[in-house]
């Protein structure tokens, strides 16, 4: 148990209040996913168990979970707010949203609109989004398709020598070195262009060496980050379920708990006197939809 | 820039417009990943702590290898080492290179001056950095298998590569010009 768990507790309980309500008003709904799957080759991180002579899997990665669990595709726009664990006992709490059969651009559009909407609503102006895109690199290795892995790699780690170092063509690393570099926001791929144009917002760039790795993901990728910490606060993409196009993200609300200051005053009704009294008043108060603090 | 650090003791140095933190080698990786800018440590250390960050160059110096070692009278093939327990300050690396081989050993994580290791029996081999040899023939081991070589890494922090972009890109730059010709 950490030792700070109550403080951290309500700043959990704070963030995943403002965000279940900006799901809702999103028209998202809420999934709740089993803790422990049967293990699958397709269900990322999670921690795994044996139990009865069988291999299970905790608290894996909720997109693959979903995408596990979803045997026939259809429309659907989910949310999520649940520990993952990572190939370890200690997990980290994830909030985020699936919206499954929507149409390009106004799936990618709306997704990243309720992140946006998160970051004004928690008041996290230093905090940015940056589009990538795993089609365009797919595209720029398709004439060395030999050296694909090794080009991935060198974006994983960002580093350029590894192609310098492949035995390819002047142009072809000019090419690669622009890809690498870009970031901006007007760049080769009109489909992140059309992207950024609508959601119109000073804190998203395309930055085109930014790559998730999961195996999941088909083209568009972005990562969620603020130079106040040193890891990105979350991260999402576009997929595939069946024939559908689909799009999620997911923050870390660990990550979230260090940059957002909990705010407790919301007009809560302030009540006190008889125990009898004091609980049909409160009662009543509920029932029209007023928070109550009863003083006891 | 020039960075004078009189005092060994002393943890942060200031030069123009960077702060050096001089830390543990082995936690370099973790202080790049969790908010420092850059940092330069040996991909042992790197591959051990399985850090999230970006590696942006190798650096011609540090380079030497990972290998497993046992006492020189009780040398035999990795593939013969089931059972054994192996002292190392690398357990994560050291237990994949044995799953690899498919071969069950006990790990037993050390810290230092594992050498001692095999002498005091606490560990029947080892899997530690061989640079020279010297230490090993002056404690009469012998290196039986390379695990991996290691060198010198730049690293640099994620974000940091997002929002301080030029100033980090120049880094790279200028560090890769100096090193290209060493």
């Amino acid at each position: 148990m950490s030792k700070d768990l109550f403080s951290q507790s309500l700043r959990l309980s704070y963030i995943s209040r403002v965000l279940r309500e900006i799901f809702n008003l999103w028209n998202y709904s809420e999934i709740f996913l089993p803790t422990v799957e049967s293990f699958d080759e397709s269900l990322r991180d999670g921690l795994k168990m044996i139990y009865n002579d069988r291999v299970y899997l905790m608290k894996p990665d909720i997109t693959s979970q979903l995408l596990f669990n979803l045997k026939v595709p259809s429309r659907h726009r989910f949310f999520y707010i649940s520990e993952v664990l990572r190939g370890s006992i200690s997990g980290r709490w994830q909030a985020g949203v699936e919206f499954i059969g929507g149409e390009s651009p106004h799936l990618y559009v709306e997704v990243l609109s309720i992140l946006l909407t998160i970051l004004d609503v928690l008041n996290l102006n230093e905090v940015f989004v940056d589009l990538g895109s795993l089609k365009l690199w797919e595209d720029a290795v398709k004439d060395i398709k030999e050296y694909a892995s090794v080009v991935f790699e060198a974006l994983r780690k960002r580093n350029f020598g590894m192609i310098e170092e492949l035995p390819i063509d002047h142009d072809k690393k000019d090419e690669l070195w622009e890809l690498f570099n870009f970031r901006g926001r007007k760049g080769p791929y009109e489909k992140l262009n059309e992207v950024l144009e609508a959601l119109d917002d000073k804190r998203v760039f395309i930055d085109l060496g930014t790559i998730r790795f999961y195996p999941y993901y088909d083209d568009l990728i972005f990562e969620v980050y603020s130079p106040k910490l040193g890891r990105p606060i979350g991260g999402g993409g576009e997929y595939r379920v069946g024939a559908m196009k689909a799009c999620g993200f997911a923050l870390d609300l660990n990550a979230l708990t260090q940059l957002v200051e909990p705010k407790f005053e919301d007009g809560r009704v302030k009540l006190s006197g008889n125990v009898a009294s004091v609980y049909r008043e409160a009662r009543k108060f509920v029932l029209q939809g007023k928070g109550v603090i009863v003083d006891t | 820039m020039k960075v004078e650090r009189n005092d060994p003791r002393k943890l942060v140095v200031e030069s123009e417009d960077c702060v050096f933190y001089f830390s543990k080698p082995f936690d370099v990786p973790v202080y790049v990943e969790h908010g420092i800018d850059m940092g330069i440590a040996g991909s042992d250390v790197v591959e051990e702590r399985g850090c999230d960050l970006f590696i942006p160059l190798e650096l011609p110096f540090g380079r030497c290898r990972l290998s497993v070692i046992a006492p020189r009278e009780r040398v035999v093939p990795v593939e013969s080492m089931e059972g054994y327990r192996v002292g190392t300050k690398y357990p994560g690396i050291a237990s994949r290179f044995f799953s690899s081989r498919n071969v069950d050993v006990e790990i037993i994580r050390l810290n230092g001056s594992v050498e001692l290791a095999p002498i005091a029996g606490i560990a029947d081999v080892l899997v530690d950095i061989v640079d020279t040899g010297r230490t090993l023939a002056a404690n009469d081991l012998v290196e039986v298998e390379k695990v991996v070589d290691v060198s010198a890494l730049l690293l640099v922090n994620r974000i940091a590569q997002k929002v301080k972009f030029d100033r980090i890109n120049e880094i790279i730059h200028e560090i890769k010009r100096v090193t290209e010709n060493v």
